[in-house]
């Protein structure tokens, strides 16, 4: 049996954390491979759904990456996510869903580096959880 | 707090609706929203009364609510309309109503909150088929604490049966209600609107705190027992799929629920109304898919969106042609979100939306 990869969904402001990504990219930074990106205008978008819908399709981890509070491109969307994260933190854990497999960081767009070490350090939280029981489960 | 008599000579229905009546007839109010029987049956329908003759329809004593009226109440309250309301409602349903007025669905202008203290209602079937049998048996309904285990799942687990937030309370609890009913104001508006009625003033029924405190305690102990069953049934996702797993995808659930607001719910959009291109491609990864999709996906949604609002008046398990115990899950999910954020919905009109605010450890 081959070791177990997580599978990581990253939720990424624009704005902020995308950028910072690409800087990680065109710096040439090493981050772990298993992070799925996806683009948002800004985290004050994300609905809670989008979340659960990761976590129901098999994913062993959930980044969410905003701008710093104070930041905001749309002055105050990160700040609006805030609540609505530990939220459905605290309902996926319910259902045995670790809160620790949800995380919020702000990241700005010049914190190349930080984002690579979040990311390392998120994947490997997750490597230590192990696989999400939703991944070998038929979601109805 | 002053209590007022009002006597019953041993019907409390009509001793109630006799002060609604004069409420109309001296002109303090325009019009009363109170549950009436309708022609062809004796569940209780919510209904607008403005004529003091035709208020003997009323029964807002029955232990039956087909519909949380905080609905029905925000459809006639949508905007300020220039008339003095008086809503007879029960706990549950005031406390939807305050979440409603916080949602921007309607307006608490000139209103008058009359709250009963509620012993809990009975499933529609369940109260029909009791009411049939016994035309009394709502008053001893009243009289009986033992039929109180009638009470639909979730009254049985209630905590919240005083109707805080009301203007004018009915007490219903460790009353002598053959006798006479105590009515007591919690607000100004309350005090000089049972003021001007001129009821005798009565003496606060010395048990009463007792019985209240009674019946809180055996209530917190049942709710306390159903939340860890509950947990045990659905601490896994897997399990938790086993639990809705007669979900039909009615969306009675969601209908029913006083605080789910949305005009337009995602789950009817094209959000969820997926290609079938999407279909097969999903059946096709595990070899088959159920039809609908999206059963585990709705509850949790709909659980993130309005599980900090969740007044916990069971009205989601009423509908559930399955049969599923919705509102366990969901009252003790919305219990567990609610303590995050330190809130309790209805509790205060003033109090924001836990969702409308921000965290104060991210802003410093």
């Amino acid at each position: 049996m081959s070791a177990f990869e997580p599978r990581i969904i990253a939720m990424v402001c624009n704005w902020c954390t995308y950028t910072a990504a690409d800087l990680a990219g065109t710096s040439r930074l090493m981050y772990p491979h298993n992070v799925r990106i996806i683009r948002l205008m800004c985290t004050g978008m994300l609905d809670a759904k989008y979340v659960l819908k990761a976590f129901l399709d098999g994913a062993d981890g959930v980044f969410i990456g905003g701008c710093h509070p104070g930041d905001c491109h749309y002055i105050n969307g990160n700040l609006k996510v805030v609540r609505r994260i530990s939220g459905v933190a605290r309902i996926l854990e319910q259902f045995g869903f670790a809160h620790e497999r949800l995380e919020l960081k702000w990241i700005g767009a010049s914190e190349g580096p930080e984002f690579q070490e979040h990311i390392t350090r998120f994947v490997e939280t997750i490597r230590l959880l192990g696989p999400s029981q939703a991944a070998n489960v038929m979601i109805l | 707090m002053t209590f007022f008599h009002l006597k019953t000579n041993g019907n409390p229905a009509s001793a109630v609706n006799e002060f609604l009546g004069r409420m109309l007839s001296e002109s303090l109010v325009d019009a009363v929203l109170v549950a009436a029987r309708t022609p062809h049956s004796s569940l209780p329908m919510p209904a607008l009364f403005t004529d003091p003759a035709k208020i003997d329809a009323a029964d807002p004593l029955a232990p039956a609510a087909p519909f949380n009226t905080a609905r029905q109440a925000a459809s006639i309250l949508r905007h300020e309309s220039g008339r003095k309301i008086a809503l007879v409602l029960r706990p549950c349903e005031i406390r939807a109503l305050i979440e409603l007025v916080k949602l921007k669905q309607c307006v608490l202008s000139d209103t008058v909150i009359i709250g009963m203290e509620c012993p809990g209602r009975l499933e529609n079937r369940l109260f029909l088929d009791r009411i049939g049998e016994d035309p009394d048996f709502t008053n001893k309904f009243y009289r009986d604490p033992d039929l109180r285990d009638l009470a639909c799942s979730s009254c049985r687990i209630c905590t919240r049966f005083m109707p805080e937030g009301a203007d004018i309370v009915l007490c219903t609890i460790g009353q002598p209600m053959n006798d006479h009913i105590d009515i007591a104001s919690q607000t100004p508006t309350g005090a000089d609107l049972l003021g001007k009625l001129n009821l005798p003033e009565g003496a606060d029924f010395p048990e009463r705190e007792e019985v209240i405190r009674k019946m809180f305690e055996i209530r917190e102990h049942a709710r306390e027992r159903v939340f860890m069953e509950t947990a045990e049934k659905t601490d896994t996702i897997e399990k938790f799929q086993k639990y809705v797993a007669d979900c039909l995808n009615c969306y009675n659930c969601r209908v029913a629920c006083p605080v789910c607001y949305c005009r337009e719910c995602v789950f009817l959009t094209d959000v969820f109304s997926h290609d079938p291109q999407v279909l097969m491609r999903r059946a096709s990864k595990k070899g088959m898919i159920k039809l609908p999709t999206d059963t585990t996906m709705f509850h949790l949604t709909r659980m993130a969106h309005m599980a900090h609002a969740c007044v916990a008046c069971g009205h989601c398990s009423s509908v559930c042609p399955s049969h599923i115990p919705v509102a366990e899950i969901f009252i003790k999910v919305g219990a567990e979100v609610q303590k995050i954020y330190d809130y309790e919905p209805g509790r205060d009109l003033s109090e924001p939306m836990p969702l409308m605010v921000y965290d104060k450890a991210v802003i410093a």
